[in-house]
């Protein structure tokens, strides 16, 4: 029986990385007395996986992970129990019953939606003009900095689905993640960058939100949870 | 605005910003209420190493129980933040409600580690405090420290405005309340510190007058009149069982350096290791029983969530309940796949038949420490344990299963030769030979042998029974870390050891006298920070600090003569010095003395002097008794 949980990481917890996060689910479970499933072997772990991390720094809304449970509980049960004992910043929002042969979060989840506080260079800017042209780019090309091995350029025009002027200097975008084809959250503030010759400067990460992950089927987006995604229907209670 | 909202989004700048967020499961945030006593309690070495230490522990969770007390934390500044504090002008803050140090009515350091003393400074200096006690002003926080360090406490006397000697948890409420009457009642520092001093174990080191010769040794300690007591006596609790516990630990994000529920069951340790400061100074044994200790762990996993409870003490399987302790455990634990890590253990198969009952949940390392290479020299330090005992616990654990064994041994020691070293060489050879020849036999596949040799350098501590002895000279220490490198460079053998310049800075701390506070504050005016980690020691730093206050180091690490007055004479350990004085003899001529847990007493006068009793729980110490 496996348990597919949406959550928030918000306030400080910004700043704990995806190995600490999952360790603090791990202590949480235990401290709920959640009926977790364990992994055989000489170190045995919680059966427990997620969706793609966030940088240090960025706050998530809408945040996936899925459980396996030895015994079935109601759904309101577990998830009040893990809220209160979770530290303030994490908290469940949503779950629903999965089947074991569903596919993996991280198999599933290809596109995430950022928020940008953005930073101009200079004060008069048409914020929607520049965002318009910049999404009927056809080429958006930039380094990719990768640790341990060389750099290479990477084309984004294909790997930005979507983006908006949500209000005055703050921006959204819908970008692709995911292993078939992952667009960093900066790297599309770089190209900005780039293609408006410094008039948009970068951002340090904490201006970054990640307000949802996604599955993206025939140009919509559905969450992780969603009917539409799941490939068996299970229960909800 | 609170210091963390002006510098909250900034913390993306620094490294390991998880350190300074606070916000763990089980952190107590009270209300600021005007007539609470602010505590301020700061550990002077980073988050991750200081949330390990269980003294900090007990004292947060101690404080915060009392209505009347606030208790927050504080941890040095990584280099990083501590530049940014400077850059935005900001002060250091505490991570429970991020106020700034003035806010407080007590800045409370736990000090364990002589190569941390820099870091008191950066701490004091970023909440705009002078460093001497003597320089504060009137509405300054009192600032006081304690801690596992002070034997001999001197180098850093003069930045406190007391010290307490021994074990605080007893007491410590008391003196907390005792000083807020005290400065309620309007009273000037300089009198409270008086009518401090009067209590047991509060040391003030600004009433008492040294005097040196022209040498530069010690004539005379004397207290400034003749109201205060002319030596301070460590504190201990008699009854550790009853002793306040804390059973909610705070549940870092970070992966600190002892990341589990840890349980001290046992204080205190008579086994009489000569080098030993922790086995001298924490004296008597006193341990907690079975059953308050199942408890204890039962809350304590409940609370924070934890796979792994670490039984700890100074020799966690000399505990006299330890085989039932560990029995019960593994019973109630091993379904919820909670594991149980022993702190330390012995050179006997006893010891390998607990680590193997432990372990049946997760399998780590196990780790030995015999310390010297003869058991000549095993005698001078009054180890007390033979080749033998390693290669037949080393032989048990290889049949077991385990396939790697740290080694732990210490250079430098008294009256240590050529054969010593050569016996450290001998004694990894053949264990790791054994460990070959075992594999080969077994009949399911063994991982590769492998042999982590981890060697120290013995450095003479305050109140044991080496306290006299000179420090290894550079060149000698280099010449015999050369020589275990050359004999032990080879497949199977992991060979680590200290830097030589660290511990001669650390010996130079643990016998030092007053004079060495001005070298501290100008090694941390030219910089020097976080000395303890490779990556930051810069000894030509202290060097210059030394030239620069006329001081020698080497006067620090030459050889004592017993008639000299030590630094540190007025801090009574309990311990009878004549006890030390027969120890050092007993040990130039390498004789043992046997643990008086199960022998006649050996003079130490630890019970006599501090009116106090061994403490042991087990039904078969009893036998041994009668």
């Amino acid at each position: 029986m496996y348990i597919r949980a949406e959550y928030e990481k918000r306030e400080q917890l910004k700043y704990i990385s995806h190995l600490e996060l999952m360790n603090t689910f791990r202590k949480t479970f235990r401290r709920a007395e959640i009926p977790v499933r364990y992994s055989q072997g000489y170190n045995p772990h919680i059966i427990f996986s997620m969706s793609q991390p966030l940088p240090v720094g960025v706050i998530g809304f809408h945040e996936y992970f899925d459980l396996e449970l030895k015994v079935k509980k109601s759904l309101g049960l577990i998830k009040d129990q893990i809220n209160k004992s979770l530290p303030s910043g994490l908290k469940i929002i949503d779950g629903v019953f999965i089947d074991k042969k569903e596919k993996s979060l991280q198999a599933v989840v290809n596109t995430a939606i950022y928020s940008y506080e953005m930073s101009f260079s200079s004060e008069a800017v048409e914020q929607e003009t520049i965002l318009n042209d910049f999404l009927n780019e056809k080429k958006i090309e930039i380094t990719r900095f990768r640790r341990n091995k060389e750099n290479r350029m990477i084309d984004l025009a294909t790997m930005i689905y979507n983006g908006r002027v949500l209000k005055d200097n703050i921006w959204e975008f819908t970008i692709s993640t995911g292993s078939s084809g992952n667009v960093r959250p900066q790297e599309v503030i770089r190209a900005l960058k780039l293609k408006t010759k410094g008039l948009i400067q970068e951002i340090p990460l904490v201006n970054i939100k990640r307000l949802g992950m996604f599955v993206r089927k025939d140009g919509r987006l559905y969450k992780p949870t969603n009917k539409e995604v799941l490939k068996k229907e299970v229960n909800k209670s | 605005m609170k210091v963390r909202d002006k510098i909250y989004n900034k913390l993306i700048n620094v490294s390991k910003p998880e350190r300074y967020i606070g916000n763990e499961y089980n952190i107590i945030k009270k209300n600021w209420q005007k007539d609470s006593i602010k505590v301020l309690t700061a550990f002077p070495d980073v988050y991750e190493i200081g949330m390990s230490h269980l003294g900090l522990k007990i004292i947060y969770h101690l404080l915060n129980k009392e209505d009347n007390i606030i208790c927050e934390r504080v941890f040095s500044p990584w280099p990083d933040l501590e530049k940014l504090l400077r850059k935005e002008g900001l002060p250091i803050f505490s991570l429970e409600t991020n106020r700034s140090v003035d806010e407080f009515d007590i800045l409370a350091f736990t000090l364990q580690y002589e190569m941390s003393y820099t870091n008191i400074l950066t701490i004091l200096n970023l909440a705009g405090l002078n460093f001497y006690s003597s320089q504060r002003k009137e509405d300054d926080p009192l600032i006081i420290a304690g801690g596992s360090i002070v034997s001999n406490i001197e180098p850093v006397s003069l930045f406190f405005d007391f010290v307490f000697i021994g074990e605080v948890e007893d007491c410590l409420i008391d003196i907390i309340n005792r000083y807020n009457s005290l400065k309620n009642k309007g009273l000037k520092k300089k009198d409270i510190l008086k009518k401090m001093s009067k209590i047991p174990g509060i040391y003030v080191p600004s009433l008492y007058d040294i005097d040196y010769n022209n040498q530069g040794v010690i004539k005379n300690i004397e207290p400034v009149d003749n109201s205060i007591k002319d030596s301070i006596k460590r504190q201990v609790v008699s009854d550790l069982d009853q002793a306040f516990y804390p059973e909610k630990f705070l549940v870092p994000y970070m992966d600190i350096v002892h990341d589990r529920a840890v349980v001290e069951i046992s204080r205190g340790c008579t086994k009489g290791c000569r080098f030993c400061l922790a086995g001298m100074t924490y004296r008597p044994t006193r341990e907690r029983k079975k059953k308050t200790l199942l408890k204890l762990i039962e809350n304590i996993l409940k609370n924070t969530g934890y796979d792994e409870v670490s039984l700890t003490s100074l020799s966690t399987v000399d505990h006299t309940q330890i085989k039932e302790l560990i029995k019960d455990l593994t019973a109630k634990y091993e379904d919820k796949k909670i594991s149980v890590s022993l702190s330390s253990l012995r050179l006997d198969n006893f010891s390998v038949q607990l680590a193997k009952e432990v372990q049946k949940v997760r399998k780590t390392g196990l780790t030995f420490a015999p310390e010297a290479g003869t058991d000549r020299l095993r005698n001078v330090i009054n180890k007390g344990v033979s080749e033998e005992d390693l290669y037949k616990a080393v032989e048990a654990a290889f049949k077991e299963g385990w396939s790697t064994i740290k080694l732990y041994f210490m250079i430098g020691l008294p009256t240590e030769n050529r054969d010593d070293l050569i016996g450290i060489v001998n004694m990894v050879q053949t264990v790791l030979k054994r460990g070959k020849e075992i594999k080969k036999k077994a009949n399911k596949s063994m991982k590769p042998i492998r042999i982590n040799v981890g060697i120290s350098t013995f450095i003479p501590k305050a109140a044991t029974p080496f306290q006299w002895e000179a420090m290894i000279d550079k060149d000698k220490l280099k010449e015999k870390i050369y020589f275990l490198r050359s004999k032990l460079n080879r497949k199977g053998i992991n060979f680590s050891w200290n830097d030589e310049d660290l511990s001669r800075l650390e010996s130079i701390f643990s016998r030092g006298d007053r004079k060495l506070t001005d070298v501290i504050v100008s090694a941390w005016e030219k910089g020097a920070r976080f000395d303890g980690w490779g990556d930051f020691f810069d000894y030509s730093i202290w060097l210059d600090a030394f030239a620069d206050n006329d001081l020698d180091p080497n006067f620090y690490l030459r050889e004592r003569n017993m008639n000299e007055i030590l630094p540190w004479n007025h801090i009574d350990m309990g311990l009878d010095p004549e006890f030390l004085k027969k120890e050092y003899d007993k040990a130039l001529k390498s004789k043992l003395t046997p643990d008086c847990r199960f022998n006649r007493c050996k003079g130490c006068n630890i019970c006599f002097n501090l009116d106090i009793d061994l403490d042991v729980v087990g039904n078969d110490y009893n036998v041994y008794k009668s």
